[in-house]
C-alpha cells in the first residue's frame, strides 16, 4: 500500500505537468490567434462541473462510480487545476462586467472555503484525538445536560455531606456557568481553552479550604471539569469541520448559477449564440 | 409460511399507533420448518431406522420431542451417483445421516473447476439502482422481508453439482467410504466451521440432513448420541487437523498415525465465552490476563508443541511487574517450536513466553519427543527455518504494542472484517453512515462508535468473526454462514426476532430493529400485542457491485474491514 506522502507527491506532479502542458498549449493557440478565451472557458466549465459531482457521488453510493476517497483525491487536484485555468481565463486582473466580478468573487471564495475545508480536514482530526474520547456530534448537547447534572448533584451532595459550602460556593461562581457554556464559534482555531485553565486553577485555590472528604469530591470535580473540555473540544471541532461545507457547497451552486448566466452572455455577445 | 394478518383503518391525525397497528401470529421455533416436504410417514420412517433405536424418545422435554426435530429440522434427500453433497470449504449447517447407500469423503480435494464452484452472483448496478429507487420510507418494513438476494447465493444443499470426471478423481485417491447408518458433516454443523472435506454419492444414495439446531438438541437429549458426535468429531477432527498443519507436510501417513496416536486433546477456557466477556468488558487489561486460564507458563520446559485447532491464545512474557502481550495465535498456529527446535540442535532452552486463553481455545499437544523423532528430521534446513520464523510472529498489527494489546483484551483478534476508523484522518461526516443507511432500506447496520486506542476507533459493525458466537442458539438457523468466503448472514424470512444472536454477540453489533408497515406503523403480534423485531447488522454489502459501502464513501481513506488475521495489511495501513 503507498502511503499518503507518495501519493500527494505524485498526483502533486500530475497536476503540475497538466497545468505546464495547459500554459503551452495557451500560449499556441494565441500564436494561432485561436479564441482561447472561450476554450478555457469551456474547460473551467468542464472542470467545475466535474468537481461539483463528487457532491452527487455521495448521494449515490450504490453505483460503483469508483470509491469516494478516489473522488476526493480527485476534487482536491482538479481543483487547485480549476484555480490555475481560471487564473488563466480571466487573465490575473479584475474583471470588468458586474456580473463578472460577483462570478470572480464567488469563485474565489468557493476556491477559498475548498482550501480551507481541506487543511481543517487534515488539521483537526489528529487534535480531536488527542483531546479524549470520540463523541457522536448529535449526542453533546445531551452530554452536556448530562455533566451539568452529575456536577450539581455532586456539589450538592458534598454540601449536605460535609456542612460546608465551598463547594457550592465554587459552583455558584464559575462551575455553572463553565458546565452549561457552549464554546465559540472558532474554539479550535483560536486554541480557546482559558475557560478550562480558569476553572481548573479556581479548584485548585479552593482546595486549601477543603477537609479530606471534600478533597475527594474535588479530585471528582476535576475529572469532571477535564470531561467538559473534552466536550467542548470534541463539540467546537466537529462543528467546524461541518460548517465549512455550509459555505463551500451553496456558494458552488450559486457559481454554478452565474456561471451559466456568464455563458450565455459571452456567447451571446460574441455572436455564437 | 405466509402468515395473515389484518389492519384496522388509520384514524387520521392518531397518535396510537399501537391500537391501529397491524395483527399478525408471533413468530415461534418451526414456524419455518427446514423442509415443508417432511411428512409424518417420512418421520416414521426415519424412526424405525436402526440408528435411531438406542435414540430414546422419551428422554426428550415435550416442548421438543424427538419427532418434532425430525420433522421440522430434517429433510431426505435421494442423491444419484456422482452428485456432490458437501463441497470442503463451504460454510454448513447441517449435519447428513446415512439412511441408504454409501457415499465417498474425498481426501485428496479435485480441482476447484470440477467441484462447480462458481464466483458468486452478484446484483447488477441496474439491480441496486432499482432497489435504492424503490427503498421504503421507514426502515425496516415488514412489506420488504427478506436479506439482500446476495445472501441466498450459494447456500449448502440448494445448488446440486455433479462432480465431473469421478473416475479420475475418485480412483487416484485415498477416499473414505461411508455406509449406511453413519453420520458426517457434523464438524462443521456443530463447530461453526468450513467443511472439512468434499463428500460425493456413491450410488444411489438416501440421506438425512439435519440442520444444527436438530443435531444439537438430539445430541442434548441422547447420551448415545453424545457420545457417538463426540468421538467422530475428535477423531476426524485430529487426522485433518495434522495433514494440514505446514509442519507435518512432508510426513508419511504412518507417520502421522504415530503422532495422532501420541496426540493430546487439550481444551481451555468455555465454550460460551462470550457470557463472561460481556461482564468482565469492564475490566482492567491486568484483570483480564489473570482470569485467562493459563496453558504454558514462560520460564517451563517445553515438554510438547501447542497447535491451536480453534479459539485463540495470547502469547504473553513477563515485563517487569507485569505481563505484556507479545502476539496471538488463532487456527493453524502453533506454540513452543522455537524452543523445541533449539533443544533439539543442543542447546535446551525455557519457554520464552507464556499462553493464555482468550475465551475458549481448543488444542492438540504433542509430546517434545514425538517432534523430535517424527518431524524435526523430516524438514529441510530452509523449512525449518521458514516455519521458525512463522511461529516467531503469528499475527497482530506489529510495531504497534499499545494496539496489539488492546485488540487482544478486547478479543477483537476474532474479526475477518473488522470496521477499523483511523481517527486522526476520518473528519466525522458520517458520509459512511449515511451510504449503509441508502443501501440498506434506510437503516444503517452499524454504529459509527466504538472503542478507540491509538487512533484507531473499532466500530461497532458485525465483524463476521472467526468463531461466530452468535450463531449459536439461534432456533431457526436464521444467521449463518455465505459459503466460500464465510460472511455472517441474517435470513429475514426465517429470522423470529428472538434476540438470542443480538444477545449473544460479545461486541453488541446485532441490532433487533422493530417492523414498520408501509404507513410506518408498528407492526405487532395478534396474541399479545408486543413488536415484531428482527434482527439486522452489517451484511458487508454482498448485493452491492462496489463492495462494503461504507469504505467506498469515506472521503479520507478512513475506514478500512480488516482481516485481523492478516497482520501486515494492518499493519501497512496503519504506517500510510
Amino acid at each position: 500500500m503507498k502511503t499518503f506522502r507518495a501519493r500527494r507527491w505524485l498526483l502533486a506532479l500530475i497536476s503540475l505537468m497538466l497545468a505546464l502542458g495547459l500554459v503551452l498549449a495557451w500560449q499556441l493557440a494565441r500564436i494561432a490567434l485561436l479564441p482561447v478565451a472561450v476554450y478555457s472557458g469551456w474547460l473551467l466549465l468542464g472542470l467545475v462541473l466535474v468537481l461539483t459531482f463528487f457532491n452527487a457521488r455521495k448521494k449515490l453510493p450504490f453505483l460503483p462510480l469508483l470509491s469516494a476517497s478516489a473522488w476526493m483525491q480527485a476534487h482536491i487536484y482538479l481543483g487547485w487545476l480549476g484555480c490555475f485555468v481560471f487564473v488563466l481565463h480571466t487573465g490575473v486582473r479584475l474583471p470588468d462586467g458586474r456580473l463578472e466580478l460577483v462570478l470572480s468573487a464567488v469563485f474565489a471564495l468557493v476556491a477559498a472555503s475548498g482550501a480551507l475545508g481541506l487543511w481543517l480536514s487534515r488539521w483537526l482530526p489528529p487534535r480531536l484525538v488527542r483531546s479524549g474520547e470520540s463523541l457522536v456530534y448529535e449526542r453533546i448537547a445531551g452530554l452536556r445536560q448530562q455533566l451539568a447534572e452529575e456536577v450539581r448533584e455532586l456539589v450538592r451532595r458534598g454540601e449536605i455531606e460535609t456542612q460546608s459550602s465551598t463547594l457550592a460556593d465554587l459552583y455558584l461562581r464559575v462551575l455553572h456557568a463553565y458546565f452549561l457554556r457552549v464554546p465559540p464559534l472558532l474554539a479550535p482555531l483560536t486554541g480557546d481553552d482559558r475557560e478550562f485553565h480558569r476553572v481548573r486553577q479556581e479548584l485548585e485555590l479552593a482546595r486549601r479550604y477543603l477537609n479530606p472528604a471534600e478533597l475527594s469530591l474535588a479530585g471528582e470535580l476535576a475529572d469532571l471539569i477535564e470531561a467538559k473540555r473534552n466536550l467542548d473540544l470534541q463539540l467546537a471541532g466537529q462543528r467546524l469541520l461541518k460548517l465549512w461545507l455550509f459555505v463551500h457547497i451553496p456558494l458552488t451552486y450559486g457559481m454554478l448559477v452565474l456561471t451559466a448566466a456568464h455563458v450565455w452572455l459571452a456567447l451571446h455577445y460574441s455572436h455564437r449564440l | 409460511m405466509a402468515k395473515s394478518s389484518t389492519r384496522p383503518a388509520i384514524q387520521p391525525g392518531s397518535h396510537a399507533p399501537y391500537t391501529q397497528a397491524t395483527r399478525q401470529a408471533g413468530p415461534e421455533r418451526w414456524d419455518k420448518p427446514f423442509s415443508p416436504d417432511m411428512k409424518e410417514m417420512d418421520v416414521d420412517l426415519v424412526m424405525a431406522h436402526p440408528i435411531f433405536y438406542n435414540t430414546a424418545p422419551e428422554k426428550f422435554p415435550a416442548a421438543i420431542p424427538l419427532r418434532g426435530i425430525l420433522r421440522n429440522d430434517t429433510k431426505l434427500h435421494q442423491y444419484l451417483s456422482g452428485e456432490i453433497i458437501v463441497r470442503r470449504g463451504d460454510y454448513g449447517h447441517s449435519a447428513f445421516i446415512i439412511m441408504d447407500g454409501a457415499v465417498k469423503v474425498l481426501a485428496k480435494e479435485p480441482p476447484a473447476e470440477l467441484l462447480g464452484r462458481q464466483p458468486p452472483v452478484r446484483p447488477s448496478v441496474w439491480g441496486s439502482f432499482k432497489r435504492w429507487l424503490s427503498r421504503p420510507q421507514y426502515a425496516e418494513t415488514a412489506t420488504r422481508r427478506g436479506a439482500p438476494p446476495g445472501l441466498h447465493v450459494g447456500r449448502s444443499g440448494e445448488t446440486r453439482i455433479f462432480l465431473q470426471d469421478v473416475p479420475g478423481v475418485l480412483d487416484s485417491d485415498r477416499s473414505i467410504i461411508l455406509r449406511e447408518g453413519e453420520l458426517f458433516g457434523e464438524i462443521a454443523a456443530l463447530g461453526r466451521t468450513p467443511r472439512t472435506a468434499t463428500v460425493v454419492a456413491e450410488g444411489e444414495v438416501l440421506l438425512l440432513e439435519i440442520r444444527w439446531q436438530g443435531l444439537r438438541e438430539i445430541r442434548k437429549y441422547s447420551p448415545a448420541w453424545k457420545e457417538r458426535i463426540d468421538g467422530r468429531y475428535r477423531e476426524r477432527s485430529l487426522k485433518r487437523h495434522l495433514a494440514e498443519t505446514p509442519l507435518m507436510w512432508n510426513l508419511s501417513d504412518t507417520s502421522l498415525q504415530l503422532i495422532a496416536d501420541a496426540t493430546r486433546f487439550e481444551t481451555f477456557g468455555e465454550f460460551d465465552w462470550h457470557s463472561s466477556y460481556q461482564r468482565m468488558r469492564e475490566a482492567s487489561a491486568r484483570e483480564l490476563m489473570e482470569k485467562e486460564p493459563l496453558i504454558a507458563r514462560e520460564g517451563d520446559y517445553p515438554n510438547g508443541l501447542l497447535l491451536v485447532r480453534s479459539g485463540f491464545a495470547r502469547v504473553s512474557c513477563r515485563y517487569n511487574h507485569g505481563e505484556r502481550t507479545e502476539s496471538y495465535l488463532g487456527k493453524g498456529q502453533v506454540f513452543g517450536l522455537h524452543e523445541i527446535v533449539t533443544g533439539w540442535r543442543g542447546e535446551h532452552v525455557a519457554l520464552r513466553h507464556s499462553l493464555r486463553a482468550l475465551g475458549y481455545v481448543d488444542l492438540l499437544f504433542i509430546p517434545t519427543a514425538v517432534i523430535e523423532q517424527h518431524v524435526l528430521p523430516a524438514l529441510s534446513p530452509d523449512q525449518l527455518a521458514t516455519l521458525t520464523l512463522a511461529a516467531e510472529s503469528p499475527g497482530g498489527a506489529g510495531g504497534a504494542d499499545e494496539l496489539v494489546e488492546f485488540m487482544v483484551a478486547q478479543r477483537f483478534i476474532n474479526g475477518r472484517a473488522t470496521m477499523l476508523i483511523d481517527l486522526d484522518r476520518c473528519t466525522r461526516c458520517d458520509d459512511c453512515v449515511r451510504a449503509c443507511a441508502a443501501t440498506h432500506d434506510n437503516n444503517p447496520r452499524f454504529i459509527r462508535q466504538g472503542p478507540e486506542a491509538s487512533g484507531v476507533m473499532v466500530a461497532s459493525a458485525c465483524m463476521h468473526c472467526v468463531d461466530p458466537v452468535c450463531m449459536i442458539g439461534c432456533p431457526t438457523g436464521a444467521i449463518y454462514r455465505e459459503n466460500i468466503e464465510g460472511l455472517v448472514g441474517i435470513d429475514a424470512d426465517t429470522c423470529i426476532g428472538c434476540s438470542i444472536c443480538a444477545n449473544s454477540c460479545p461486541y453488541g453489533t446485532i441490532q433487533m430493529v422493530a417492523l414498520h408497515d408501509e404507513d410506518g406503523l408498528p407492526v405487532v403480534t395478534e396474541e399479545t400485542g408486543a413488536p415484531i423485531r428482527r434482527a439486522t447488522k452489517c451484511d458487508l454489502c454482498i448485493d452491492q457491485p462496489g463492495g462494503p459501502a461504507c469504505v467506498n464513501a469515506c472521503p479520507h481513506d478512513a475506514l478500512v474491514r480488516a482481516d485481523m488475521r492478516a497482520g501486515d495489511k494492518l499493519t501497512d495501513w496503519l504506517k500510510r
